[in-house]
């Protein structure tokens, strides 16, 4: 049935409420399906409630409904099921699990203590994810429908509001949508921070026969899923947000870029292209206003630098995907040399928003700069992770101890990544800060698309450092002489560092050789590769310093740069350490302490991470150069 | 036109002129490599950076690219910041090709030592990618470059002999260090690990194109018979006869 007046969709909208209810509400579990759940088998729990209902004579979606849902954001405790009513959570479910489940929560109105959340530090059960406080601090704007719908069907979407922006929109002028756009302040949320509707009014007021409008979704950065889960768990906010754009400034086709390796993404983006289609929501003329727009799924083929705007419309004019110098914007001659409108995935799912409830509301959340939510993916050392949306401005300290729930092992915190591999390492005495696209880039790192690497006491900031030079050297296109020669050159530096052969200036030559690639490298990429170097630098220096001089690595993670000693005091003879010792190079009677037989051991680093005492730390070696 | 200051020199040109161009018409050298006057500019080598002033903020940028398309732009060819930058590009190049004559002089010129790492053999390829674009530009697009990174390369596809390469040297013409080589005996010329028969002047005898080069321009190989020059003075040659019979 297709939908031919923003009335229409109002009226459906309200007719799916109806039936959702059904006078009581119907026992209905939610199954994430997003990727990391998916992986821990997800799909086979959704299967066992399915079967455990045809087994009790329970006609599905009549008396029981089973939903798989997007991403609900708390991948590590995967898989996740909710039931309602209650919105009652249960973690790490198992098939064999379902029956009880069943029996005793569906049927019987209580709870499964052993498959509750439990906080870390409290011990205490939470009963519904808002009680956690993983959620509890979270501010789900954008996620609001992720893991509350099924984002394969999209009469779902529209009953928890979907389209709803849009056909405001189509009430409006598409030049005021951009004012309503430029007056929210919305910042591209690729990492950028570009003013949106400063973007799309330089698009709209270009000169051309043709104007496209694109979302990227070729996310890259290591430790990075938030594009990934937004595309699989709720794909229609992301059209839906585009077909605004295109309105917005006169396009009449779009692409959606995705990586190849989200073939989940894919499958729900095109699938909700499809039924928006069916609906008349995309297509022609669509919501009976006149307006055609047509959408494609573009994938990437995993190039990091495809995620930069100009190498991405390469890629999809079918070149190699290589930047070009961008000293006219693609505003004005973008795809094909027609003026374009890229926004990530996450800015687009902010504009029905927007546009529904108004710049005011937006811009109630955020700091002044920086309004609305952004969304991280919390992973590395800390003990809650997955996908966080936070209010910007909130503090560092709030998303790492609050939400995140602190370092793992309640080991000290060392640094935050933020940024991926264009941002830079934030130390502890950053923690108060608040994360907002211009405090981060002041503090020498930046949002970049939402990555948040969490660190601990055994992280080597110079190792780092290589990690991520390694990762950019393995990604430049190679186009322009700094990043393809310059990254190579810094990669060189590091590793002589990390590996015992570094010499005194090191630093001053790794400081010289990032300000010049940054200066001159041609893209946004090269720009800012050399920042986790830089960055590192001004907030780490001691260690470049022990790395260069000394040959020694404080956090006992580059080999052969360190003795690992055992602390009488501390150790308790637990034997731990020991048993983690491939090379057999630990000695030590139960209950007394042990000893390090430094002929043996090879600094591989496994005692140091095996010790539940924190007895054994690196120390310098005596005899080094 | 359009007034720009370079240098304290103030240029009227045509909207749309680079910076580069604009320098050299106000005689301010800046060094280039991938730049050449035939080709599209691609502004990779990062060698011709300058100093740009525009609304208020300044930045390095590439003058090989950079338009003057606005009243108000300002530019500085010779600071501490667009030395360095050169420096660095310079440094960056010479490192692995050491051997470049055309980097030895500009090396010399800004006072930089190359100073090749040991484990990396020397090269004489930049990546400027002039050959790539001048065979795309003759619409042969036998070259391109493969791999990425550190490991980017001019190549035929697969390192194989290409079936579009027409032999026309045209990618050694361009190419600023003298990396792209060929060899030529007995009529024949090979480059690119493809083997071409050449025609053959039937006047001066001089060997003048590949036969692909002929097909290419759509002449029949059977029929032209001279080379450019001895087809160009026998028709002057036959001009002259025809004029006088009138």
């Amino acid at each position: 049935m297709k939908l031919n007046s923003p009335q229409a969709l109002e009226e459906w909208k309200a007719s799916l409420a109806e039936t959702g209810k059904a006078g009581v509400s119907l026992p209905r579990v939610r199954v994430c399906a997003g990727t990391g759940c998916l992986a821990n088998g997800s799909a086979k729990v959704k299967a066992a409630f399915e079967a455990e209902a045809a087994a009790r004579g329970m006609a599905l979606g009549i008396d029981f409904a089973a939903e798989s849902t997007g991403c609900h954001g708390f991948c590590e405790r995967g898989p996740l099921v909710v039931i309602e009513p209650g919105e009652i959570l249960y973690e790490k479910v198992k098939p064999e699990d379902v029956r009880e489940i069943f029996e005793k929560t569906l049927l019987g109105k209580e709870i499964v203590s052993r498959l509750q959340y439990r906080d870390p530090n409290t011990k205490k059960a939470a009963r519904t994810a808002g009680e956690i406080p993983f959620y509890a601090r979270q501010e789900r704007l954008v996620l609001e429908r992720c893991g509350e719908v099924n984002p394969f069907e999209i009469a779902d979407a529209v009953r928890h509001g979907a389209y709803l922006g849009l056909a405001r929109a189509l009430s409006l002028e598409p030049a005021e949508i951009v004012s309503i756009v430029k007056e929210s302040g919305l910042r591209g949320r690729g990492g950028g921070g570009f003013p949106t509707g400063a973007k799309w009014e330089s698009a709209s007021k270009a000169s051309g026969r043709h104007r496209f409008v694109i979302a990227n979704g070729d996310e890259g950065d290591p430790g990075a899923f938030m594009d990934r889960s937004l595309m699989e768990g709720d794909p229609h906010s992301v059209l839906e947000g585009m077909i605004i754009g295109a309105y917005a400034v006169g396009a009449r086709k779009g692409f959606l870029y995705v990586r190849a390796e989200y073939p989940l993404a894919v499958k729900a983006l095109q699938e909700a292209i499809r039924q928006a289609k069916e609906r008349g929501l995309l297509g022609r003329d669509i919501l009976g206003s006149g307006l055609d727009f047509d959408l494609e799924v573009c994938r990437g083929g995993g190039a990091f630098v495809c995620g930069e705007s100009s190498a991405l419309m390469a890629s999809i004019e079918g070149r190699a995907g290589e930047p070009r110098v961008k000293y006219i914007r693609s505003t004005e001659r973008g795809l094909w040399n027609c003026p374009t409108v890229l926004n990530n995935v996450e800015t687009w799912a902010n504009v029905p928003r927007i546009v529904l409830n108004g710049p005011a509301w937006f811009r109630s959340m955020g700091t002044e700069k920086s309004p609305g939510t952004k969304i991280f993916s919390l992973v590395g050392k800390v003990k809650n992770s997955g996908l966080v949306e936070i209010p910007m401005g909130t503090t560092l300290r709030t998303i790492i101890e609050d939400i995140g729930g602190g370092v793992l092992k309640n080991r000290a915190f060392k640094a935050v990544q933020t940024g991926g591999p264009s941002g830079g390492c934030l130390p502890a005495s950053a923690l108060d800060l608040p994360v907002d696209f211009d405090a981060l880039v002041a503090s020498g790192s930046m949002m970049g698309s939402g990555g948040m690497i969490v660190m601990d006491e055994r992280t080597c900031m110079v190792d780092l450092a290589r990690y991520f030079i390694d990762f950019l050297a393995e990604e430049s296109c190679g186009k322009c002489t700094p990043c393809r020669e310059g990254l190579k050159a810094l990669q060189r530096i590091l590793r002589d560092l990390c590996s015992g052969r570094g010499r005194p200036g090191d630093g001053k030559r790794l400081e010289a050789l990032g300000k010049a690639l940054g200066d001159t490298a041609l893209c946004g990429l090269g720009q800012t590769a050399p920042n986790p170097v830089l960055s590192v630098l001004r907030h780490f220096p001691e260690e470049i310093a022990e790395h260069e001089s000394e040959h020694f690595c404080r956090a006992g993670a580059c080999k052969g740069m360190y003795w690992p000693e055992i602390d009488p005091s501390k150790c308790v003879g637990c034997g731990a350490c020991r048993k983690a010792c491939a090379a057999g190079a630990i000695r030590g009677d139960i209950r007394t302490p042990h000893v390090v037989d430094r002929s043996l051991c090879v600094t591989c680093g496994a005692c140091l991470e095996a010790c539940p005492f924190s007895a054994i730390r690196p120390v310098r070696r005596e005899a080094q150069a | 036109m359009i007034d720009i200051l370079i240098d304290g020199q103030t240029v009227s040109v045509e909207p749309g002129t680079t910076v580069l161009e604009a320098a050299r018409l106000a005689g301010i050298r800046i060094p280039t490599l991938c730049d050449h006057e035939g080709l599209a500019p691609e502004g990779n080598c990062r060698l011709c950076s300058v100093e740009v002033t525009e609304r208020g903020r300044t930045r390095v940028a590439m003058s090989c690219m950079y338009p003057v398309n606005r009243e108000g732009i300002e530019v500085r060819t010779d600071t501490d910041r667009v030395r360095t930058a050169r420096r660095f590009v310079l440094q960056m190049l010479a490192d692995r090709n050491p051997n470049a004559p055309v980097l030895q002089e500009l090396c010399a010129e800004y006072g930089v030592t190359p100073a090749p790492a040991a484990e990396i053999e020397p090269e004489l390829c930049i990546r400027c990618g002039r050959c790539v674009r001048a065979c795309e530009t003759n619409g042969t697009s036998a070259l391109s470059f493969a791999g990425r990174g550190w490991g980017r390369e001019v190549t035929p596809p697969f390192h194989e002999a290409s079936p579009d390469c027409i032999g026309c040297l045209s990618c050694a013409d361009v190419c600023p260090t003298g990396r792209i080589t060929w060899e030529e005996k007995n009529g024949k010329r090979t480059i690119w690990g493809k083997t071409f028969d050449l025609a053959e002047c039937e006047n001066c005898h001089e060997f003048y194109a590949t036969v692909e080069q002929l097909l290419v321009a759509g002449a029949d190989p059977e029929s032209a018979r001279l080379c450019p020059r001895c087809r160009r003075i026998a028709q002057q040659e036959r001009l002259r006869l025809g004029s006088r019979k009138d």
